[in-house]
């Protein structure tokens, strides 16, 4: 699979998608949604769609899609030949969301979680086959948190498709299979390391990528690339505890100001009063501050006279 | 485990990000080179930190731009002293006419370099080297030459006219930066059909001679004040509401909750729960759409056939 696209800058995120079929432009089509790398502390997440005509639904059962993990890498990519093969009534398209992206969405100061991202995707690769101009009328899903929420979320942002969210739709589904397929080959192909250039031009090759959820092994590598002040490569996803609680024990502590602090010591900081002292009868102005308080245009420009350097 | 974060205080660092002008680092006309010197600050009347350009001809204050969570990216290494620290040009004036006021009071002329003397600052002295100081003294203090020595004597009628002149330029700089002067918060982008009032012109005075004020001592502010023909500003007294007036009755008014209570000195704030730093950071997270985990432990429920 040709992932050139992804590998020039892997910084954002970035969708592949396949020619699509003029026989989904006339006939209703089904499409499965279906992804690759959600656990992983390293690499990118993949989001896949697949989507064929629904008269011809039966046919990629032929092409004997089954559930995607009971395959091997090798019989994954023969799969995605197939699929590719089939290119005169199934589409596909994915969306590679890079570790840095979730990085970034997951430690913002208005946090944006996992689930979240994980449909919003979604919806955006619906929304860019129903803008090529396929005729969607049913929608599988393989489920991304609680069903039902996902399923009216997903029916509500898609009004007149009729929209299946089931756990393990990868199973029930030859669209979804179709679609996991998809997803998990290009998530092997760009995990596996295959040339996967770090912007911090630190190039690491690391042979066959570790299993899906933080081992030994991937704690290992962790330790061993960790910058004191920068932590990791941009291939690490800083938002997962395994490589917060590395940094938090082994690198260079680092405050932001939406850190959170105890919640006195803050409220002594911003001076804030304490609800009580409302209650208090009041002493008349006692808060007169015996110190030189400097003018307000160096107060407000956070400007100060030193005594010493 | 998460180890706790903890703030370290800064510690003594080697370097430090300074803006300056170039007339404070220009070797080339004087001899020595420019260097930091604790003086008294007028003000505060305690130690302040100031620069002493190439020769000791321009006096500079140093001023630190300081805010929480920064830090530098110095060519290739990280410091974590955010500050940026200001050299800015100072009138040495302002930090002579304390010794001057002090030995004023006895009302006598007197050679500058027998006045500016401090035991504590002893480098004050060198205040009286800067191109400045001896060519300007005549705005705050009356001068006699006697068989070619000047004598001095500080004069507080000068000293006002010479502050007052700085009160005025300070407010012709801040209309040229358009500082927002005020009481209310003005909008920078919100352009406003009525010209200027009068009033603005007194916060455009009021704050120019707060300004000052970082650089006299009280007394001097205050009486500025008066000669700027300002009055004092009294803060508005809290008004106390009226006491309610109490049904008359014979048995003894007991209030149905009372607040007042927590706020015996016995009353201590209860520590708030402790958590651990995981447990923190987790519940910082935006957990919308996630099963708990508990959930998952739960005996399986049959499944609505749908």
């Amino acid at each position: 699979m040709d992932l050139s696209p992804f590998e020039d800058d892997n910084s954002v995120s970035c969708r592949l998608v396949s020619e699509i079929p003029e026989v989904c432009k006339t006939e209703d089509c089904c499409l499965g949604i279906d992804e690759a790398g959600r656990g992983p502390v390293l690499g990118p997440m993949v989001y896949g769609i697949c989507f064929c005509p629904l008269s011809r639904k039966e046919e990629l059962k032929d092409l004997k899609v089954a559930d995607s993990k009971t395959l091997t890498e090798a019989e994954r990519e023969n799969l995605f030949e197939k699929l590719d093969e089939a290119k005169s009534y199934v589409g596909w398209a994915l969306q590679i969301l890079s570790p840095n992206t979730i990085s970034t969405c997951m430690l913002r100061r208005t946090k944006y979680n996992l689930n979240a991202l994980s449909h919003d995707t979604a919806i955006d690769l619906v929304q860019y086959a129903l803008d090529s101009g396929v005729q969607l009328k049913e929608i599988y899903v393989d489920t991304v948190g609680p069903a039902d929420k996902y399923e009216h979320k997903l029916s509500q942002r898609f009004p007149g498709i009729q929209v299946t969210v089931r756990p393990k739709a990868d199973s029930l589904f030859p669209v979804v299979s179709a679609a996991s397929i998809c997803a998990k080959v290009s998530d092997q192909s760009s995990a596996g390391f295959k040339s996967f250039l770090f912007l911090n031009s630190l190039a690491i090759r690391v042979v066959p990528l570790f299993s899906l959820f933080p081992d030994p092994k991937t704690k290992a590598w962790l330790l061993k690339y960790l910058d004191p002040v920068f932590g990791y490569p941009q291939f690490v996803r800083f938002s997962w505890s395994t490589a917060q609680t590395l940094m938090d024990s082994k690198a260079v502590n680092v405050h932001w100001d939406d850190d959170e602090e105890d919640g006195e010591k803050a409220a002594q900081r911003q001076s804030n009063k304490s609800m009580l002292s409302y209650f208090s009868v009041s002493a008349g102005g006692n808060d007169q501050n015996a110190t030189h308080q400097a003018h307000r245009f160096f107060t407000e420009r956070r400007l100060k006279s030193l005594n010493t350097l | 485990m998460a180890t706790k974060k903890k703030r370290t205080s800064n510690v003594d660092n080697d370097s430090w990000v300074v803006i300056a002008p170039d007339s404070a680092i220009d070797t080339h006309k004087h001899d020595g080179d420019p260097v930091f010197v604790r003086l008294r600050n007028p003000s505060t009347d305690a130690a302040s930190l100031y620069m002493l350009g190439c020769g000791d001809v321009m006096l500079y204050e140093v001023k630190a731009f300081e805010d929480d969570f920064h830090s530098w990216f110095v060519g290739q290494a990280v410091q974590r002293d955010g500050r940026l620290i200001f050299v800015t040009p100072l009138d040495p004036l302002f930090l002579i006419l304390p010794y001057l006021i002090k030995s004023g009071k006895e009302g006598k002329f007197q050679r500058v370099d027998q006045v500016v003397k401090d035991e504590e600052f002893p480098a004050c002295s060198r205040l009286l080297s800067c191109a400045r100081t001896l060519a300007s003294l005549h705005h705050i203090a009356e001068e006699k030459e006697v068989e070619s020595q000047m004598y001095h004597r500080y004069s507080q009628e000068k000293t006002m006219n010479w502050l007052k002149k700085k009160v005025e330029r300070t407010v012709i700089a801040l209309k040229k930066k358009n500082v927002s002067v005020g009481e209310g918060v003005k909008s920078s982008t919100y352009v406003r059909v009525k010209s200027e009032t009068d009033n603005q012109e007194e916060d455009f005075i009021r704050y120019s001679h707060g300004l000052i004020s970082e650089y006299i001592t009280e007394d001097l502010s205050k009486a500025l004040l008066t000669h700027l023909g300002l009055p004092e500003l009294t803060s508005p007294k809290e008004t106390e509401p009226p006491s309610k007036k109490r049904k008359l009755s014979d048995k003894p008014v007991e209030a149905g909750e009372d607040y007042t209570k927590f706020n015996s000195a016995d009353f201590a704030r209860k520590p708030p729960k402790k958590m651990t730093a995981a447990q923190k950071s987790l519940a910082k997270v935006d957990k919308t759409g996630m099963k708990p985990m508990s959930s998952f432990f739960s005996p399986k429920v049959k499944a609505e056939k749908k």
